[in-house]
């Protein structure tokens, strides 16, 4: 009886998640081609474009900026913080590999967008010694926003990310490609990516 | 069909529809300058989570707060639509709720069916949610907070009537076609109603939970990994929140589901003003 009320429990669930597709870590690249070529300046209300998040954020030099002001061009987004000492630096590496290996011509089409988890630590001076640190070039944003903004986004993103008792994070280690309309038309594995799949994606949105 | 379905969840769910309306809190240890309708004051302690990672305490302090009595109504987010009309049902943009967004009610701003009024809003998304909890002033719990509130036991009128017994029953029967009333299953002891029983509900950060792929450690399941072998009644109650984290790891934020809702919570002005 109590194995059948296991089981039963167990379909309930089984029914529940199939009725959404689980968390997946990667898109399959060709499959938002569509939003790829429909691309709107202004999102519309069938978007599912990330600037549509309305919060205002301070970059590395001081800046205010909305999410909105990165579209444009194609963005390579992750979440971290910078006193991580084991995913992040990986993760910062993968889309530097990411940038360096496109064509030089497109190199400069594409942004990076550092988000940090850690608002209390990661300050416009520090995400600036960060940025040194890892040789980020201009074309970077590194951006610090209030708890609610970085937990809207990691809502968005789909990024999984919980603040531990001595301040640090446990979170996802995923990178995403976007459109220049704020699609997310890829999601690599920031650890063990498919680096040139990412760069082929950035290259047919620049085509 | 649909009759015996919500008869069933009616009967497995111990307590009658005759308290409608009627909530008020019964916890002595409310503080009435704190209170705001229809929330009540949830003292705070400590909570032993039931996911927890080897390198974090396994007992977290839990400050006192408020939360909603019951779960947000479809009528009470029609209210919201109303004056929100970009998350009405054909608006709403797909980045922040998927297809079957309100699809219980008839249109934009008509729910239709008046025996789903007082029932508690499901097919909502966490942005949803949460743009509601915060047009009221308010916020989602967070999911220790939530759990917290929804670990005391019922106050019932009938004897012997356990937590686990409630929610172990609840998991057995398939969803009604017809959600019932909220207040329509039990009421715990902080006077919360349906914290179990009635439908799933979203908390603020239910996507801090990483169960087995995390990059940075993994987090421990605190002995599930033997409750499917070998019941005691611990392991009946590590069962139930299993089943919880299970179904909140599997969600995305855009998710819209039928037997998924939520309620609102506030931070306690004592609290905050120290």
């Amino acid at each position: 009886m109590k194995t059948n009320r296991i089981l039963l429990g167990l379909v309930t669930l089984a029914l529940l998640s199939c009725h959404k597709k689980p968390a997946t870590k990667t898109l399959p690249c060709c499959q938002k081609d569509g939003a790829v070529a429909g691309m709107a300046s202004q999102p519309a209300s069938g978007s599912t474009s990330i600037y549509q998040l309305t919060g205002t954020w301070t970059d590395q030099h001081g800046k205010q900026l909305t999410l909105n002001t990165l579209q444009g061009r194609p963005q390579i987004v992750a979440m971290i913080f910078t006193h991580c000492t084991s995913v992040c630096p990986r993760v910062v590496e993968e889309m530097k590999t990411i940038r360096d290996s496109l064509p030089a011509a497109f190199r400069n089409k594409v942004g990076g967008v550092l988000v940090s988890f850690d608002p209390d630590r990661d300050t416009p001076v520090q995400m600036r010694l960060f940025a040194k640190q890892r040789q980020l070039d201009e074309q970077w944003e590194l951006l610090q926003g209030s708890a609610d903004q970085v937990r809207e986004l990691s809502m968005a993103l789909n990024v999984r990310y919980q603040k531990l008792s001595g301040g640090d994070f446990s979170h996802s280690g995923n990178i995403f490609i976007l459109d220049q309309a704020g699609n997310i038309v890829q999601v690599v594995d920031g650890l063990n990516g498919n680096v040139r799949n990412a760069d082929s994606v950035l290259c047919r949105l620049l085509r | 069909m649909k009759i015996v379905n919500a008869l069933m969840v009616i009967i497995c769910s111990l307590a009658p529809l005759k308290n409608y309306g009627k909530a008020s809190p019964v916890n002595g240890k409310q503080h009435p300058g704190n209170s705001v309708a229809g929330m009540v004051r949830i003292p705070g302690g400590s909570y032993r989570p039931f996911l927890h990672r080897k390198d974090q305490p396994a007992v977290i302090r839990v400050h006192s707060f408020l939360l909603d009595i019951n779960a947000v109504t479809n009528e009470d987010f029609l209210a919201f639509v109303k004056a929100n009309p970009k998350w009405a049902r054909s608006k709403v943009s797909r980045l922040f709720a998927d297809l079957s967004y309100l699809n219980q009610w008839t249109g934009d701003f008509e729910i239709g069916d008046d025996k789903i009024k007082h029932s508690p809003v499901t097919n909502i998304s966490w942005f949803a949610a949460n743009a509601y909890a915060r047009w009221k002033g308010k916020r989602l719990p967070t999911q220790t907070e939530w759990e917290y509130a929804a670990a005391a036991p019922p106050i019932s009128t009938k004897k012997n009537a356990r937590l686990t017994r409630i929610i172990l029953a609840w998991y057995d029967h398939p969803n009604p076609i017809i959600l019932p009333h909220v207040q329509s299953t039990y009421k715990n002891t902080y006077g919360l109603y349906d914290m179990h029983g009635l439908i799933w509900e979203w908390v603020e950060d239910f996507n801090s939970i990483n169960m087995g792929d995390d990059n940075t450690g993994g987090t421990n399941i605190n002995s599930f990994s033997c409750a499917a072998g070998s019941l005691n009644s611990a392991d009946k109650e590590d069962y139930a929140a299993f089943m919880r984290f299970a179904f909140r790891q599997g969600l995305q934020a855009r998710y819209t589901i039928r037997s998924l809702g939520f309620r609102c919570a506030k931070d306690d002005a004592t609290i905050t003003n120290l």
